[in-house]
């Protein structure tokens, strides 16, 4: 089958599939079956029709098509299939120039040979393409495309086939939505609890949407897609984080996620701008987007020109930019004027400020993904998501949202410098070792779990910082399922016994065995036990491979040694807490009885799909199949990584090629080391709480500063509160009373004058008109008024006025007549 | 001018009516009681009747065709009209007496401005 | 010496009683015997009037107003009288000003009384008495016999009769009768029963 035509429309559909589902779900779920059963099954359906067509991509489409080199030395033996790399959905005049070219190169390539530098020569496969155009502005073009090289394609699988057990597991573990919920942890006002109907559709129709977003993410041929689907993961996050919406941690939880993410998303918008504003392409690949027949480089063949070996060099967009006081208007630079400038890398030298530029850009997109993989310092929000329904937390652990970072920066991996790589790897090393101290002391299972994988995102953003790429993604698949396996485990056990605390299991693996002994084997994996230098669970393969490459960045660069320290370290505080959560959850004996005694086995449709990822766990990783993880990845290696690189502004800074840490000397010193140190936290865990031959409270009591600042999680929240959201509500509320202090006065004045006038008006109304009218009135008022003093009801006075009035008429008259 | 030897004519009347009138008026204005002053207006009448039947009076001004049977006619309205009066007055003060349990015509102010 | 004028002396009895009475009416506070002087007052009146030679006036007089009007007087007084209301003195202030004021009067009306010659007393017609009552009720219903010989034509015939005037009179009084009735009728206790009645 021909990978170029075949592998766009079989991920197409089993990326679209889940859309679809989501959309019937969303407009038909509550009547899918009864109480919407139906949903459950129909995402359940499309996400495993999704699995069935990436596993067919995989073995029937991919393996064949491009044969496989299980070390990276052999990857240019079949630099035919490899030709197949750029070809667009094409006309012929496309495919015959680039035919002439991929021939070019291969004589080029036969030279080499003999220089026996095969590292040049090996071209990276892969499959680009654009399904459909949205608008073309200019030179700038957007297009729902796709970017597929073998890293998709094994992600595709790998989160297809983890999102289809967690289905099947949330259809068992979400059956009480089925019907009419009261949330015991919600009360209202009126003392009584929540009383709602069930959701059990619309989770499923998240979890389709939140697949989607995954596989947009993973599929995305141009950083426009990716930034879409990025942020649709985000939102997915926060619908199903909030799933209780109605608990106030819940939807505290949900806005803590979205918010913090939103912090990474800045820097990642930056960093997205700077590409898309220097390079004038959003797409990955080199695609033949206006069709006329010559390909256009994409992002990473301007980073990493063919010409110059694929070595990291500053792209002539950068360069121009930076330049861009020195161009006049029109006038286009010539090349060897960009490549005088790029050259200037002296302190304010224009080259210098064109390679900050790429440094930013790459520390931009990486800033994205600390938010999404909850890397040191935004790892806050990772914790609190614990709130969502189990399945969630599974899949957001392990397949989808925070392996969206990891998998973002493999994917952006040819544009970060060896300074921006340094950065990830200090990053992720701070994370590993903070993550692991605080799962120590947490009682929550969950919330052990969710520190114990803030703590792997580490290890796999210190594998890709010191130069393991294929060793962080390699990590990124095994401890997907492993994880995944972990925290269906630990649901199953919620489910058992309704609570997280820790404190209150123990003795659970006579009640519910296959729960207990497939989170053993996940316990294992993610300890990384093995035989060494003979067999061992996927845990073993890769975080060896993490700890050789560090030895190995370590031995180039002694003055950055205490990464690997710390990794190793890192490894033993995995080994404790994940076997002082088993011990205390399974061993032991019962803490609460009341919860002991109503604890059973999940049903069927929640245990099998543990039992399925408990085997892969255990045999995801051997290098023994006829396809390996390994090599598999190795063959999206991002070209120029098949070699040393060093740093430009930071002296002494030397990113070893990963074949390097292969070589005995340091992968038997790693195995060693890995082997020792995670024996030695089983060990703890076990003097602690598998025999109790110490007391975990007493050395708490011991080390009670330590204890408190681990139980607070190294004050983070506390941090965060004081040095942000404090001083955002400081501010805020100065602006608020900027507003209602100045803006409120100039309008309240206004109004006043208003009033002013009004009153002005309404005084000359009263006193002028009214006063006239109300004048003549009292004018009558007070005369009569006067005048009633003479009104004095006395019947014997009136008759005294009469005979005086008479007497005065006579008078009168007399004195008028004569 | 000897009253018993001389004759009396109009004069002498009037002074008889102007002193019942006087009185009359008097009486109205000085007695506190309702049923004193009906009898002040009885009075006032009296002289004014007086009067009437002098001008009327033919053995008083012999020769002179004064106002003859008219004021004797006038006279019978105004005691006819003084019989009405003192009926509707006297209804009046038994109401009033009714309504304040006295017959004070000073407490009959309700009219006072 | 002449002789002695009965009807001069007879009119002074009358003229000195009528007015004594009444100034006895104006003097009293006792309302009993207001009453009663007012009662000689009007019936030494009526003297006054058979001596004016208006026989019937005086008849009327007598019958009408001592008769009925005093009469009515009186039970208005024997209805209120009780202890209180019997004498009601008045201040000595309203006294001095009413005897001011009536005494202005009384000036202005003797003055009025005496100024005028034709008033003064002149000789008495000798001759019969002529009874007025016929007259008068010819007058009434509307024949003035006493002008038939009347020469000046315009004093005749301004000079027509009572018959209108008699007749208001008469509707007068029977409105005055029903409306007295009405108006002493003891009203709350005609409503109260009324009002049970309805009930």
């Amino acid at each position: 089958m021909d990978p170029v035509t075949t592998l766009p429309v079989l991920l197409g559909i089993a990326w679209l599939v889940p859309l679809a589902s989501f959309t019937l779900i969303l407009l038909f779920g509550p009547r899918m079956g009864k109480h919407g059963q139906g949903a459950g099954v129909l995402a359940t359906a499309a996400i495993g029709t999704s699995a069935i067509l990436s596993l067919i991509a995989l073995f029937f489409v991919w393996v064949p098509a491009y044969d496989w080199a299980p070390e990276h030395h052999a990857a240019h033996a079949e630099h035919g299939a490899a030709d197949h790399h750029d070809t667009g959905h094409g006309d012929a005049g496309h495919d015959d120039a680039h035919e002439k070219d991929a021939h070019g190169a291969d004589e080029h390539k036969a030279e080499e040979h003999k220089t026996a530098d095969e590292h040049h020569e090996w071209r990276k496969p892969y499959v680009a393409g654009e399904w459909y155009t949205l608008g073309q502005f200019g030179k700038l073009r957007i297009g729902i495309s796709y970017y597929i090289d073998s890293l998709t394609v094994t992600m595709f699988a790998m989160i297809t086939f983890i999102a289809t057990m967690i289905h099947f597991y949330a259809n068992g573990y979400m059956h009480d939505e089925l019907h009419e919920i009261t949330d015991h942890e919600v009360t209202l006002s009126n003392g009584h609890h929540l009383h709602r109907p069930g959701r059990f559709h619309r989770f499923f129709q998240y979890l389709s949407l939140f697949c989607f977003s995954m596989l947009g993410i993973v599929i995305a041929g141009n950083i426009a897609m990716v930034f879409v689907f990025w942020e649709l993961v985000g939102i997915c996050s926060y619908f199903l984080i909030g799933f209780y919406i109605e608990r106030k941690s819940a939807s505290n939880a949900a806005n803590k996620a979205f918010i913090v993410n939103r912090v990474g998303d800045f820097g990642m918008i930056i960093g997205l701008m700077i590409l898309i504003a220097t390079l004038g392409t959003f797409s990955f690949g080199d695609i033949d987007t206006d069709g006329d027949g010559t390909v256009e480089p994409g992002i990473f063949s301007l980073v990493r020109t063919e010409a110059n070996n694929h070595a990291l060099v500053v792209p002539d967009g950068m360069v121009r930019a930076a330049a861009a006081s020195e161009i006049a208007a029109g006038v286009e630079p010539s090349a060897e004027q960009i490549a005088k400038w790029r050259a200037e890398t002296g302190p304010g030298g224009i080259g210098r400020t064109a390679y900050w530029l790429l440094i930013v850009a790459g520390l931009g997109i990486f800033c994205g993904c600390v938010g999404k993989s909850a890397q040191f310092p935004l790892h806050v929000w990772l914790p609190d998501a614990m709130e969502g329904p189990t399945p969630v937390s599974a899949l957001v652990h392990s397949a989808t949202m925070v392996a969206a970072g990891v998998y973002l920066v493999g994917r952006f991996y040819p544009v970060f410098t060896p300074e921006t790589l340094l950065v990830i790897a200090i990053i992720g090393c701070i994370t590993l070792f903070i993550a692991a101290t605080i799962a120590i002391v947490a009682v929550d299972i969950k919330r052990v779990l969710a520190y114990s994988t803030v703590s792997q995102l580490g290890y796999m953003m210190l594998a890709l910082g010191v130069g393991g790429w294929s060793a962080g993604m390699f990590h990124l698949i095994t401890h997907a399922f492993f994880k995944s396996l972990l925290f269906m485990c630990s649901g199953s056990v919620i489910h058992a016994v309704h609570t997280n605390d820790m404190t209150k299991m123990g003795g659970l693996r006579h009640k519910m065995p296959f729960t207990a002994y497939t989170m053993l084997a996940g316990c294992l994996a993610i300890m990384g036990a093995g035989i060494p230098f003979m067999i061992g669970l996927s845990g073993y393969y890769s975080k060896d491979a993490i700890l050789a490459q560090a030895l190995s960045f370590k031995a180039s660069n002694p003055q950055w040694g205490f990464l690997f320290y710390v990794a190793a370290a890192g490894a033993a505080i995995t080994a404790f807490y994940m076997f002082r959560l088993w011990f205390m959850t399974f061993a032991g004996k019962p803490r609460d009885h009341h919860a002991y005694d109503h604890a059973h086995e999940s049903p069927k449709i929640m245990y099998y799909p543990l039992i399925v990822l408990a085997v892969l766990a255990v045999v995801v990783a051997w290098p023994f199949w006829p396809v390996s993880i390994v090599a598999l990845l190795e063959q999206a290696r991002p070209e120029g990584f098949h070699e040393t690189v060093n740093g430009v502004l930071v002296s002494n800074l030397t990113h070893p090629a990963e074949h390097i840490s292969h070589e005995p000397n340091f992968h038997n010193q790693a195995t060693w080391v890995a082997t020792f140190v995670g024996l030695s936290g089983l060990g703890l865990a076990i003097v602690f709480y598998g025999l109790s031959l110490l007391n975990p409270a007493e050395v708490a009591r011991q080390f009670k500063p330590v204890y408190t600042f681990l139980w607070n999680k190294w004050y983070f929240d506390e941090l965060y509160d004081y040095l942000f959201v404090k001083p955002t509500l400081f501010v805020a509320n100065r602006v608020a009373e900027f507003d209602k202090v100045v803006i409120d006065g100039i309008i309240d004045s206004l109004a006043m004058l208003t009033r002013m006038v009004a009153r002005l008006d309404d005084l000359s109304d009263r006193y002028l008109v009214d006063g006239f009218v109300n004048g003549l009135a009292a004018w009558t008022y007070a005369t009569g008024s006067k005048l009633r003093s003479a009104e004095t009801g006395r019947i014997r006075q009136y008759v005294m006025f009469i005979v005086v009035g008479t007497v005065a008429m006579f008078v009168l008259i007399s004195l008028y007549i004569s | 001018m000897n009253l018993l030897t001389d004759p009396v004519g109009i004069t002498h009347y009037l002074i008889v009516g102007a002193i019942l009138f006087v009185t009359g008026a008097v009486c109205m204005a000085t007695k506190r009681n309702a049923l004193g002053v009906l009898m002040g207006i009885e009075l006032v009448l009296n002289g004014a009747n007086v009067n009437f039947v002098a001008f009327g009076s033919e053995y008083l001004r012999p020769g002179v065709l004064g106002i003859g049977l008219d004021g004797q006619l006038i006279a019978l309205f105004v005691i006819i009209l003084a019989a009405a009066e003192a009926a509707v007055a006297l209804a009046i003060v038994l109401n009033f007496y009714n309504n304040h349990s006295t017959v004070d015509v000073d407490r009959a102010d309700e009219l006072k401005g | 010496m002449e002789p002695i004028n009965w009807h001069s002396v007879f009119f002074l009895v009358f003229a000195l009683l009528a007015c004594g009475f009444a100034v006895a009416v104006l003097l009293t506070s006792n309302i009993v015997r207001m009453a009663f002087y007012l009662v000689l007052s009007l019936a030494a009146t009526s003297g006054l009037f058979f001596l004016a030679g208006a026989d019937f006036v005086g008849a009327m007089q007598v019958m009408i107003y001592v008769g009925g009007t005093l009469v009515l007087l009186i039970f208005g007084v024997m209805l209120t009288a009780q202890g209180p209301f019997i004498s009601m003195k008045t201040s000595a202030g309203e006294w001095t000003l009413g005897i001011m004021v009536g005494g202005l009067l009384l000036a202005v009306l003797l003055q009025a009384a005496t100024s005028i010659d034709a008033w003064q007393p002149q000789a008495v017609i000798e001759g019969d008495a002529r009874p007025t009552a016929t007259r008068l009720g010819m007058g009434l219903l509307g024949a003035r016999v006493d002008k038939l010989d009347e020469v000046d034509p315009t004093q005749r015939g301004g000079m027509s009769g009572y018959l209108l005037p008699f007749e208001i009179v008469s509707v007068h009084l029977l409105v005055v009768l029903v409306g007295s009735a009405y108006l002493a009728r003891p009203k709350k206790r005609v409503q109260n029963s009324s009002w049970e009645g309805l009930k």
